[in-house]
């Protein structure tokens, strides 16, 4: 029983610190610029399967890792000036825009790479063993990997200047722009930053789990449930809905199996919606 | 529903119809019976575009879960006709004796549309982001219930009605039935939208602010198109089963909500023609000779119909965010305009 606790302990805190990643980056983009990033789990496969390609081209995993999560991120800018910019009034054309990219994309990598789970290089390998519970240091990286990523974004976000710039854009960008505020360049900065964190997020997964391109859409199942228990557009709470919802799922893939996750994560949805439709953090707007 | 005042229409309207009909009841004679059975796909495939366009373009609300409730149709319609299915899980359904097949579509629409309620309820109260959200997962979820329970809903094969319940032996008389079905389909949405509901269904979309100074109950309305718009889908998908007579997880995906999409926001939104339109041109697009253009591209490159088509959205999206239809009204206009008196 303790086993069976440790392990829902350690196993919940990585997979909760992937999601964290993951759903801070998508509220970030919406709490910024009102973008209702469709795309985002499409950041997060993308960085998986180039970073896989370029270690296959014989570049080292950890610099694989970084170009391709730097990759990420400036197709996260292509996609925003090169579409989305363009489009910004038209809510139901990001959201179709967005959708279709997704989907663009998906079906690139299943002829590119075919439908079959593909597995990151290890960055690192040894077992951690706590009593009976074998722990990779594959998954404590990941863990702590996230971590610091979210303080590096609370610390961004609160304490430099740039940083302060875009919670003023999500607060009001009329106002933003008033005071000097290059606001275009702002959500450009954002849309990188959100899909880095995306990318971040692939990768560490894909050390841990197989990625197949169809993942793309099925996180977004959880990058939604966490954004809606946090409340829409705020990144602290989404941080701490991570931790939840990803424990949450963890519990029901170790006593139920994994082909439940999909329905607990949506009847977790709605009970939100029902009892506290503005999340945990939310304002009501 | 209240009509106080039959919309009129106008003579060119009446011409196009006359015209449509014509050529609807017509074609079967002159085409191979392979397209004939494509275009009574179509038909029914046009009964989705026009519904979706309810709670789309009338009302503003983005549902990008339209296929659930195409599917709930669909697999409602099924086991009603095979109701052993059910034998072993849920034995008292098991012995159900089979339906007439009108009544099977009926419930299809029915069990979507009591679905819709739900959902609707619960999202359409908040901001309109968390209807996009919940919506969109529910495809996701409901692909996995088919697998889940692969023991009723049959998994990713599916499964068959048998012939003998179809919509009819012969193929002209299926396509003439799927027909039937879009043309009542779409003269009740049209009489709906053209009502003074579908007035306030628009004015909500317009100014939800302003609607609701108006007296008008702003929840109320977006969850009775949703529940309409989620009705026509589920007589979709049950008109689906009975016509191609197997029924499978396809219904539910992503794919055919892509298509929907592309479909009428090519055609234009909220405007009830250019769905049918668009839908009539993207689903033979796609079905009839895209296939074939993708064999004009290199191998190397990655290509498929799917990829033809996300890159097709996602340039009528850019170039005319308000739809092709609009933007080719907007230019003939415009020349009008441009005459000298």
């Amino acid at each position: 029983m303790i086993d069976i606790l440790l392990r829902i302990l350690v196993y919940g805190a990585v997979v909760s610190g992937i999601w964290a990643l993951v759903a801070s980056g998508f509220s970030l983009i919406f709490g910024v610029s009102r973008i209702l990033n469709f795309a985002h789990g499409t950041f997060f496969v993308l960085s998986a399967y180039i970073g896989i390609s370029l270690y296959k081209y014989g570049l080292d995993p950890y610099i694989a890792s970084v170009v391709s999560v730097f990759l990420v991120g400036m197709i996260g800018v292509a996609l925003y000036s090169g579409i989305l910019a363009r489009i910004k009034e038209h809510e139901v054309m990001i959201i179709i825009v967005t959708l279709a990219f997704a989907l663009l994309v998906e079906q690139i990598l299943i002829l590119l790479f075919g439908e079959h789970g593909i597995s990151y290089p290890s960055l690192i390998t040894g077992v951690l063993r706590i009593g009976s519970v074998p722990i990779t240091y594959k998954r404590i990286l990941a863990f702590f990997v996230a971590i610091i990523c979210l303080i590096l974004l609370e610390v961004f976000i609160n304490k430099t200047r740039t940083g302060k710039k875009v919670s003023a854009s999500s607060q009001n960008v009329e106002g933003a722009m008033l005071v000097g505020i290059n606001v275009d360049r702002i959500f450009m900065l954002t849309m990188f930053i959100s899909a880095v964190l995306a990318g971040i997020g692939g990768i560490l997964y894909t050390q841990v789990f197989a990625a197949t391109p169809m993942v793309a859409m099925k996180s977004l199942i959880y990058a939604f449930a966490i954004v809606i228990l946090g409340g829409l557009g705020s990144v602290r709470g989404s941080i701490v809905a991570a931790f939840i919802v990803g424990y949450v799922i963890t519990i029901v893939i170790t006593f139920f199996g994994a082909r439940w996750s999909e329905f607990v994560t949506l009847l977790l949805i709605i009970a939100i919606l029902i009892f506290r439709p503005t999340g945990l953090f939310g304002v009501e707007e | 529903m209240m009509v106080s005042k039959l919309p009129e229409m106008d003579m060119r309207q009446i011409i196009a119809w006359t015209i449509f009909l014509i050529a609807g009841l017509a074609i079967p004679f002159a085409v191979s019976e392979a397209f004939l059975y494509l275009l009574g796909l179509t038909m029914i495939f046009l009964i989705l575009t026009i519904s979706w366009d309810i709670i789309v373009g009338y009302t503003g609300q983005v549902n990008l879960g339209h296929t659930v409730f195409v599917g709930l149709g669909a697999y409602t319609a099924a086991l009603l006709q095979v109701p052993s299915r059910f034998s072993g899980s849920v034995d008292f359904l098991a012995n159900m004796s089979p339906v007439p097949v009108p009544v099977s579509i009926l419930m299809g629409g029915i069990v979507a549309a009591l679905f819709g309620l739900g959902i609707g309820i619960i999202t359409l109260r908040l901001k309109g982001y968390y209807f996009s959200l919940v919506t969109a997962i529910l495809p996701l979820v409901f692909m996995q219930s088919v697998y889940v329970f692969s023991n009723i809903f049959g998994g990713e094969e599916g499964f068959s009605i048998g012939l003998e319940r179809s919509l009819s032996e012969s193929p002209l008389l299926r396509y003439y039935f799927a027909f039937a079905v879009f043309m009542i389909s779409f003269i009740l949405i049209w009489l709906l939208v053209n009502s003074e509901i579908g007035l306030k269904f628009r004015a909500v979309r317009d100014d939800e602010v302003l609607a609701e100074a108006l007296g008008i109950n702003v929840v109320k309305y977006k969850i009775l198109a949703f529940v309409t718009s989620s009705f026509f889908a589920g007589i979709g998908g049950a008109t689906l089963v009975h016509y191609r007579i197997t029924i499978g997880p396809d219904v539910y995906d992503i794919p055919l909500m892509l298509l929907i999409i592309l479909s009428a926001v090519i055609g234009g939104l909220g405007t009830l023609y250019g769905p049918v339109f668009g839908g009539f041109a993207i689903y033979l697009l796609k079905n009839w000779w895209l296939k074939g253009a993708v064999q004009a591209f290199p191998a190397w490159l990655p290509v498929n119909d799917e990829v033809l088509l996300y890159i097709l959205l996602i340039v009528v999206a850019v170039i005319a965010p308000e739809g092709l239809w609009s933007k080719i009204k907007r230019f003939t206009v415009k020349k009008e305009e441009a005459l000298p008196e």
